[in-house]
């Protein structure tokens, strides 16, 4: 019986060792498919996308009316007198190691912001530029498109654009806020000004507030209703009452010389915040999440303060990691010769017993390798050191769990056992503190160790209590 | 146990001297950095189709002799290859071009191919994200290790498993230090990996001498 018993485990242990190493195939439109869950693999271990950004030299064209006042190409009148003169994005004077050390800062921020939890990002101190590894997926192209913009904002008046009534320096935060109603989610930028900036924002409100007309009231009510959180009409609104418009002060809040929106006040502005609602009021999913990522990077933006320095995007391409598939069997197969001589010290000193522990440790290292997969853990650099540490320590558990059996004198196994795991389980506290921890920190090398970790660590404790007991009771 | 006390003694004047060799050799030469985190050069070769990197690492061999370089694919197709070396020179930069129109049958002209400089990474930036998870976690272990082993002194042993922590993390920078192990990608995982073993060894140390200091008191 006991027999039979035993056969089962070890057949149980090679059906494990088979769909860990080999898998399950399984026929898919006339070819076979493994339908084992494969592994996650970080960026150190797959590829990166490589973003080089260079300080751009590239001169912008300035048009001015006859006063002297700039003008945009969209403003510009068939009929107008203009000037135009040229002008370096990037000044000598700005290039300066302080602000390319500013940039990578504000860059790293933004990366953060944006849930980039993996990046490699160097700086040439000379040339100012910067290159840029981040991990390839869903994201990357909307990273990269964004995450080198100057980010200057800038309110505005709206027929003096260079009269700056408030600029980054006023801002004390950005986020991103929701409201839902019956008639869907409106998402709004949300951008919170500094003591300074409170006091700018409520002088500009009080100079630019609604002018009111008497004909337009009732449109006017209506509107904001309808948009009362924003406080502001945009510029297709504006538009159909020419009438208002030639009557009222406007500011423009632009971000690197892009209008956002042109707007008035109907009231002082006290509490130092603005929300603007970006796009509509929609129940659409994708609609609402398209409106939610344009507006978390925007708020990004704003938050990470301006770049001193205009980059370029000067080269942006997919590179595969020098750490290949062949260069982690070799690793692979240098483990399994350390475990295998291991095991065999195993064998060697524990004879019968330590046979059953060997059989028990491979059923281990399969079911670790499959719990991995379907954990979701991220496998990277810091993951597969992880992993090398649990086979460690479950072979150290092992190791113990047989010495105490020999103390023992073989009489009175269980307890052997039941003593033994519950010694190592005290022993393996501080480890447990240590991989808890690093499953909270959004740095994908770490939470990929602290995630393994975990992983095994609570495999190392089931397994044991139940399999490799069941192995080693008699 | 004069045996274990001479045991001891010998494995601290190893690790003492280990630690002492290591930090003369850094004060002298400094640590290794690895390739992939050093200011290199690199050129990329479009070679517009696909290619074994051993292929490539032949030539290169041939190439840039005992330089040490890195290759890695680049682009979804793989079709081209990226090149890094401390220093790539023009005859270099030919040679590799020639060699790789010899072996893919292709055109490519060296003058079409411009050497990049690529900056080192600051190794205060690979370090930095480590810093508060290991320094929290190792507060909190501290203080777990002072309320469990409080009978053999709350500061005797929270003491004593920092310090094994440390030098455990000595030994290892000093034998890359010594061995010329190059510090990059490689060494966070191993230092991960020290803690743990050290933690462990350290805590079984403990767990054995709460165990006697509780016989003692048994037996008292």
């Amino acid at each position: 019986m006991k027999k039979i018993q035993l056969i089962t485990k070890i057949l149980l242990v090679a059906i494990l060792v088979a769909i860990a190493f080999v898998g399950i195939y399984v026929q898919k439109q006339n070819r076979m498919e493994n339908v084992v869950k494969d592994y996650t693999w970080g960026m150190d271990l797959t590829g990166t996308r490589v973003i080089e950004l260079e300080v751009s030299d590239e001169k912008e064209t300035i048009t001015k009316d006859k006063d002297g006042k700039v003008v945009k190409e969209e403003d510009k009148k068939e009929d107008g007198e203009y000037t135009t003169e040229e002008k370096e994005k990037n000044p000598e004077e700005v290039k300066t190691l302080d602000n390319y050390k500013k940039s990578k800062q504000i860059l790293e921020n933004r990366l953060k912001k944006l849930g980039v939890n993996d990046y490699i990002i160097k700086l040439n101190e000379e040339t100012g530029k910067i290159i840029l590894e981040i991990p390839e997926d869903d994201n990357t192209d909307h990273t990269v498109s964004n995450v080198s913009q100057v980010g200057k904002f800038e309110i505005v008046d709206s027929e003096d654009t260079e009269k700056v009534l408030m600029d980054n320096g006023d801002i004390k935060l950005s986020n991103v806020l929701y409201n839902t109603t019956t008639s869907g989610t409106t998402v709004y930028l949300n951008i919170e000004f500094n003591k300074e900036g409170t006091e700018k924002l409520k002088n500009i409100s009080n100079e630019y507030a609604k002018v009111e007309d008497s004909n337009d009231s009732e449109e006017d009510a209506e509107e904001n209703e309808e948009n009362n959180s924003d406080e502001s009409k945009d510029d297709t609104e504006k538009s159909e009452d020419t009438k208002e418009e030639t009557k009222q002060k406007e500011i423009t809040m632009q971000i690197d010389g892009s209008k956002m929106i042109t707007t008035s006040f109907d009231e002082p502005m006290e509490n130092g915040q603005i929300q603007l609602s970006m796009g509509q009021a929609t129940t659409e999913r994708d609609k609402i999440n398209e409106y939610i990522e344009s507006t978390t990077t925007m708020a990004t933006i704003l938050d990470t303060g301006n770049m001193p320095i205009e980059y370029k995007v000067e080269d942006n391409k997919y590179t595969a990691s020098d750490i290949t598939k062949d260069m982690l069997i070799k690793l692979a197969i240098v483990e399994a010769i350390v475990a295998f001589i291991g095991l065999i010290v195993l064998i060697i000193k524990h004879k019968k017993l330590g046979i059953l522990a060997t059989i028990a440790y491979i059923g281990f290292i399969a079911i670790y390798l499959l719990l991995i997969r379907y954990t979701n853990v991220t496998i990277t650099l810091e993951g597969l050191a992880a992993l090398a540490a649990i086979y460690t320590l479950n072979y150290v558990c092992n190791f113990k769990l047989l010495n105490k059996i020999k103390e023992y004198d073989n009489k009175e196994r269980k307890k052997a056992i039941k003593d033994a795991l519950i010694s190592f389980s005290i022993k393996l506290i501080p480890i447990w503190i240590l991989s808890i921890t690093f499953c909270f920190i959004n740095w994908m090398p770490i939470t990929s160790f602290g995630m393994a970790m975990f992983w095994g660590l609570a495999l190392i404790e089931l397994y044991n209590i139940t399999i490799t007991r069941s192995f080693l009771k008699g | 146990m004069k045996n274990i006390t001479t045991k001891s003694k010998i494995i601290c004047a190893i690790i003492v001297l280990l630690i002492i060799i290591g930090t003369i050799v850094v004060i002298l030469k400094g640590f290794k950095v690895d390739i992939k985190n050093r200011a290199v050069q690199q050129i990329e070769v479009n070679i517009g189709k696909s290619f074994e990197t051993q292929d490539i690492k032949q030539i290169t061999n041939e190439v840039f002799e005992k330089n040490q370089v890195l290759i890695q694919k680049v682009e979804v197709y793989e079709d081209a290859v990226s090149i890094i070396s401390d220093e790539i020179t023009d005859e270099q930069k030919s040679n590799l071009v020639q060699k790789i129109n010899e072996k893919y049958s292709t055109e490519l002209k060296a003058e079409d191919i411009t050497v990049k400089d690529v900056p080192n990474t600051d190794i205060k930036d690979i370090v930095k994200p480590y810093i508060i998870p290991i320094v929290v976690s190792t507060g909190i272990i501290l203080v777990y290790i002072a309320v469990r082993f409080y009978k053999i002194g709350i500061v005797k042993s929270a003491l004593k498993y920092g310090i094994v922590l440390v030098v455990a993390q000595l030994v290892l920078f000093s034998l890359m230090a010594i061995t010329r192990f190059p510090i990059g990608r490689f060494t966070l995982p191993l230092v991960l990996f020290v803690y743990l073993l050290s933690a462990l060894g350290i805590t079984n140390n403990l767990e054995k001498k709460l165990k006697e200091k509780k016989l003692e008191e048994e037996t008292a």
